[in-house]
């Protein structure tokens, strides 16, 4: 890059070839008026508003297209250059509706804004509107295209950001104006909802659709996205202590810059639900208040607590008493809930909600690199060589995360998407692998077998790095091609041309639900970390592991603990060392017993050895499989303390119930799924009584222990840094990322101690035929709801699209079972049933139906089993046989 | 009478043969043009597919053009121009005449998809204005008895091939 000088207003600027005036002039400070531009944009030179002149040669020019050049003498605020502005903004004004006084955008419309700053009050132009329909029948955004000025920043962000392609330019001159396709409105188009193009449009032209509240924002503040684990970063506009709109923060370095999803952006208005909880209630008597709940203070429901629990412990013994903590509350308050079990009560009993997203299962990787690349940056998927997207839909669980793939994807970075279904992500990818359902771990070897046997895989990584190729790849070698062939229904031809794309690459993997939730999960995983290392993949640029965490803050409270048999730091209970470590810290000591994981706390409810359980932010009623028997489970248990922000199935069981604080209205850290540890402080109070989780808990171990609180969040923070290695940068300003004990130093070469291990081959048992019931359900995420769906349900917006969660079948089941679009059909599996109506799509091969998440009280986990799938051979809750009847 | 079924199976091989080059939309949207005489909505999400773009883009570029046209067009689409020079000649009543003739407004269709009534502003042949086109044909220094032969011409043809 060359440097080049010019002038800009005067001032002597120095800047290279290839920039434009407007990047020059900004980087030195000088902004120049500007509609169409955006800095995460493609310059396109729509509006002309940022017009300057060059002083040698007197030509007015675009400045956010044109190159500087040397010795440039550029203008930005001539009387020729505001002339020219002048008018051109007069010329928009005069195409301009008169409903401009009571546009939502209000005061941040940018067209007001420049007018005002170019003085324009009456244009003196012939006033000529132009008229088109106003669109509101989505929930989400209106469009109101009579205000549009044709800048192309909501297309260019469609295309270029989010890589939708819902909306472009249609039709010349007057008539133009960016449409969907056959022009329908845009719940009739591809369109995701995610806000993007609303967030960036300059006019009224796209508005956010708000039923209670219309206008600009009294405050914004920044904070981090409640909903996945991409962990978003957002301003959150608010008028008298409400959340009224959001918008991406666009700060530098954000995980989403200018883009969100239609939850972070559309779904937040759950905080203003009816349905949250303002008061501490207590169970007094089933006549009163809300099924026996009734108002109480919050010294009155502690002390209860704490009594009560003293009491079940004194009684029964410390295992007697469960906690499960949340992947939706922050890091200090799940490291001071499982220090209140561990420390305060004794007991490793203590899960959080990530069990139901397999996150236990990721620990494969984890426990074979001792610690060391278990996540990887976002970022770094733009220098990915190829992609393996393995039983994942990131459209829709993890949408910011999926631009990425498609960005690369649309770069030319091949993309192979391994799904039984033809997920969004496979109209992007090079390659769609289509096996049989829970026969990846077949598949996954074979890649590995046939790449070994075409002799591409990385040698020199795998001698440098690795131990045990010898005993893999003989095991390699006895593969039984022709019987993974059969099993995964992909042949020998599909399986070389996979590994021919893959040849001399660092491979990413991304891994999904699909893969953590299937039966032997665990296997798979340590079949896609062997096919990791036989192509060098890990540790490297270009190649690495991703597993799509689900919710906001779920990798945030393994780290701090919520595991039973993992320590803070994800250090192993079992080990003598960690536990005398922890001790010393805690100064207590701790119990031996591994604990019980969240199914296995409702199994020992339902045999009447739990009698007590404390539930910080998870609603398991709506998330568990067998809501019913975990409901006569919870039943037995003498005391049931649920801590959330929302009157929700749990609570409703409750004995005691506190209201806690959303992410918004507290202060706190999340760590996403690439590690990256983002404090936020509130955007506002909480709402009535409610507090924020960490003062809850902090009071009551202070009850319990009759010593003193710590008051303040800070000095959580403090004992975090110093007692968890990964989090020593943990602090309330900064975002900064876990630091990951990296025994593999790739750099310099790893001493013999540092190697890696091939984890043996592992084999499945083929799936027996059941024909009681013929077909299979498919589980899975759906854009509008997170998880259970337990916020995202009381969002009036996300209420305002398809509450039914309609089922896909395929063609050929419909015509099978003779339903048509919208008839209502009963699936119904060895567990439980639910009916819904159906939708045919193209998506899915015969036999499979697909059951999205998080609807319809979230029945879909009506249909699995309540196993623990962490043990071999126990089924998962991906897929299950089902018989699907017409109703 | 109704716009011509659509066969999907002749789509099929447009797109076939266009898919694998560069910049093919427009030479693809043309053939489809000239196929069914205008561009079948149904055809934008296929042909996107096929190209690698997206639906939304196909139909920004059949809309932007005004040689294609997501409606079904007449079997004779007439285009009397608008230019100057034809103005200053007269085309206003030229138009007015054919309005008249095909009982059409601009931009419409008969309904037996005979014929369909557009204007251009120029047509490159001022030389002849007032000047029209029918399909690919040039009719120039048109005049109202000119006109009425040339389109008794054509409701002839049309009458002798569609009975
Ligand atoms: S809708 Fe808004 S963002 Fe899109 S082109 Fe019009 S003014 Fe620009
Ligand atoms: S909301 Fe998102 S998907 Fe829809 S048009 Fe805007 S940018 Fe595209
Ligand atoms: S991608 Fe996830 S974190 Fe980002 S806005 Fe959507 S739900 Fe929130
Ligand atoms: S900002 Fe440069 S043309 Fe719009
Ligand atoms: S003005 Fe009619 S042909 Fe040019």
């Amino acid at each position: 890059m060359e440097t080049i000088a010019l002038t800009i207003d005067g001032k002597k600027i120095s800047s290279h070839t290839g920039t434009s005036i407007f990047e020059a002039a900004r980087q030195s400070g000088i902004i120049i008026p500007n509609l169409c531009y955006h800095p995460e944009l493609k310059p396109f030179g729509a509006c002309r508003m940022c017009l300057v002149e060059d002083e040698n040669t007197g030509r007015l020019m675009a400045s956010c297209v044109t190159p500087v050049e040397p010795d440039m003498v550029v203008q930005t605020a001539s009387k020729r250059v505001v002339k020219h502005r002048q008018n051109i903004v007069r010329l928009m004004i005069a195409e301009h509706p008169e409903s401009c006084i009571v546009c939502s955008k209000g005061n941040r419309c940018r067209l007001r804004w420049i007018a005002a700053q170019l003085g324009i009050g009456e244009t003196n132009l012939y006033h000529m509107p132009n008229y088109k329909p106003y669109e509101e029948a989505n929930p989400f955004i209106i469009r109101d295209l009579s205000k549009c000025i044709l800048c192309g920043k909501c297309i260019r962000a469609d295309h270029e950001l989010v890589v939708v392609g819902a909306i472009d330019y249609s039709h010349r001159g007057f008539q133009s104006r960016p449409a969907t396709v056959h022009e329908t409105g845009l719940e009739g188009s591809s369109c995701t909802f995610c806000g993007t193009c609303v967030s960036m449009c300059p006019t009224g032209a796209l508005s956010t659709k708000n039923t209670y509240y219309v206008g600009t924002p009294e405050h914004e503040t920044n904070s981090i996205c409640g909903f996945c684990s991409v962990g978003c970063s957002l301003a959150v506009g608010t008028s008298s202590e409400k959340v009224i709109e959001v918008n991406p923060a666009h700060l530098p370095g954000s995980v989403n810059g200018a883009t969100l999803c239609v939850r972070g952006h559309f779904a937040h208005d759950f905080l203003n639900s009816r349905q949250r909880l303002i008061t501490p209630l207590i169970r007094k008597n089933e006549t009163q208040g809300q099924n026996g709940l009734v108002p109480v203070e919050w010294g009155e429901a502690l002390e209860l607590v704490a009594n009560r629990l003293i009491h079940i412990r004194t009684k029964y013994g410390p295992q007697s008493i469960a906690f499960l903590g949340s992947t939706k509350c922050t890091n200090e308050e799940n490291y001071l809930f499982q220090k209140l079990a561990r420390a305060s009560i004794g007991t490793n009993n203590v899960d959080n909600g990530g069990y139901c997203s397999g996150q236990k299962n990721t620990h494969v990787i984890f426990d074979n690199m001792g610690g060391a690349y278990r996540t990887s940056r976002i970022a770094d998927l733009e220098n990915a060589e190829a992609i393996v997207v393995l039983g994942a839909d990131p459209c829709h669980s993890v949408p910011v995360f999926s631009y990425y793939l498609k960005r690369a994807a649309k770069q030319g970075t091949p993309l192979i998407v391994v799904d039984p279904r033809h997920t969004e992500l496979v109209d992007f990818a090079s390659m769609w692998l289509r096996p049989k359902l829970n026969t990846d771990l077949e598949l996954i070897n074979a890649l590995a077998a046939v790449l070994h046997d075409e002799k591409w895989h990385d040698l020199a990584y795998i001698d440098k790095f690795t131990k045990g190729f010898r005993d893999f790849r003989k095991s390699l070698k006895m593969l039984d091609l022709g019987r993974v062939s059969r099993l995964t229904g992909i042949d020998r031809n599909g399986l070389t041309e996979v590994v021919e794309s893959l040849k001399d690459k660092k491979i990413v993997f991304v891994v999904g639900r699909g893969i953590l939730l299937q039966k032997n999960a665990m296997q798979i995983v340590g079949a896609i970390y062997n096919l990791s290392l036989l192509t060098g993949s890990i540790g490297v640029k270009g190649g690495g592991v991703y597993f799509l965490a689900k919710e906001n803050n779920q990798i945030g409270a393994f780290d701090m603990g919520t595991f039973p048999d993992m320590l803070p730091g994800r250090q192993t209970l079992g080990d003598e060392n960690n536990r005398k470590n922890w001790e010393r810290k805690w100064n207590v000591s701790l119990s031996r017993n591994p604990g019980l994981n969240m199914v296995r706390m409702v199994e020992a409810a339902e045999r009447g050895k739990l009698k007590a359980l404390y539930v910080m932010g998870e609603n398991i009623l709506r998330s568990l499989p067998q809501t019913e028997r975990v409901r006569q489970a919870l039943s037995k248990v003498d005391f049931l303390v649920v801590q959330d922000i929302l009157y929700n199935e749990t609570t409703q069981l409750a004995h005691v119930v506190l209201p806690g604080a959303a992410f918004s209205e507290k202060q706190g850290s999340f760590t996403n799924l690439e590690g990256r540890i983002q404090p936020f402080d509130p955007v506002t109070r909480p709402p009535g009584k409610a507090k924020p989780d960490w003062e809850i808990i902090d009071i009551l171990q202070a009850k319990l222990e009759q010593t003193e609180a710590y008051g303040d969040l800070e000095k959580i923070r403090m004992e975090i840094r110093q007692h968890v290695p990964a989090y020593a940068s943990l602090n309330g300003k900064r975002q900064t990322w876990i630091q990951e004990r990296s025994e593999m130093d790739f750099s310099n070469g790893a001493d013999s101690e540092g190697s890696v291990k091939f984890i043996p081959v592992a084999s499945i048992k083929p799936e027996s035929n059941d024909s009681d019931y013929p077909m299979s359900a498919i589980i899975g995420s759906m854009r509008y709801h997170l998880g259970s769906g337990t916020r995202s349900a009381v969002s009036k917006r996300i209420q305002g699209v398809d509450q039914e969660g309609r089922l896909e079948i395929s063609y050929q089941d419909s015509i099978t079972l003779k339903v048509k679009d919208g008839d209502k059909v009963t699936v119904t599996s060895r567990c439980g049933s639910l009916t819904r109506g159906v939708r045919i799509g193209k998506s899915l091969s015969a036999g499979h139906i697909f059951v999205p998440l998080g609807f319809n009280g979230n029945d879909a986990m009506n249909l699995l089993a309540l196993s623990d799938y962490t043990e071999p051979d126990t089924p998962g809750w991906n897929t299950c046989r089902v018989k699907v009847k017409r109703v | 009478m109704h716009p011509p079924e659509i066969e999907l199976n002749e789509l099929d091989g447009i797109i076939e043969r266009h898919k694998n080059g560069k910049w093919e939309l427009i030479p693809l949207l043309q053939d489809v043009q000239a196929t069914y005489g205008y561009i079948p909505p149904e055809s934008i999400t296929p042909i996107a597919e096929a190209l690698n773009l997206y639906p939304s883009q196909v139909q920004g570029v059949v809309t932007f053009y005004s040689g294609f046209s997501l409606k079904p067009k007449g079997k004779y689409v007439c285009r009397v121009c608008r230019g100057t020079a034809c103005h200053v000649k007269g085309s206003r009543s030229i138009l007015r005449l054919m309005k008249r003739e095909l009982e059409l407004e601009e931009g419409e269709t008969s309904p037996d998809y005979r014929f369909t009534l557009e204007t251009v502003a120029c047509l490159g042949a001022c030389f002849l204005a007032p000047t029209m086109m029918i399909n690919r044909d040039y009719f120039g220094k048109l005049s109202p008895t000119k006109l009425s032969s040339v389109l008794g011409e054509y409701r002839q043809k049309g009458n002798n091939k569609n009975g």
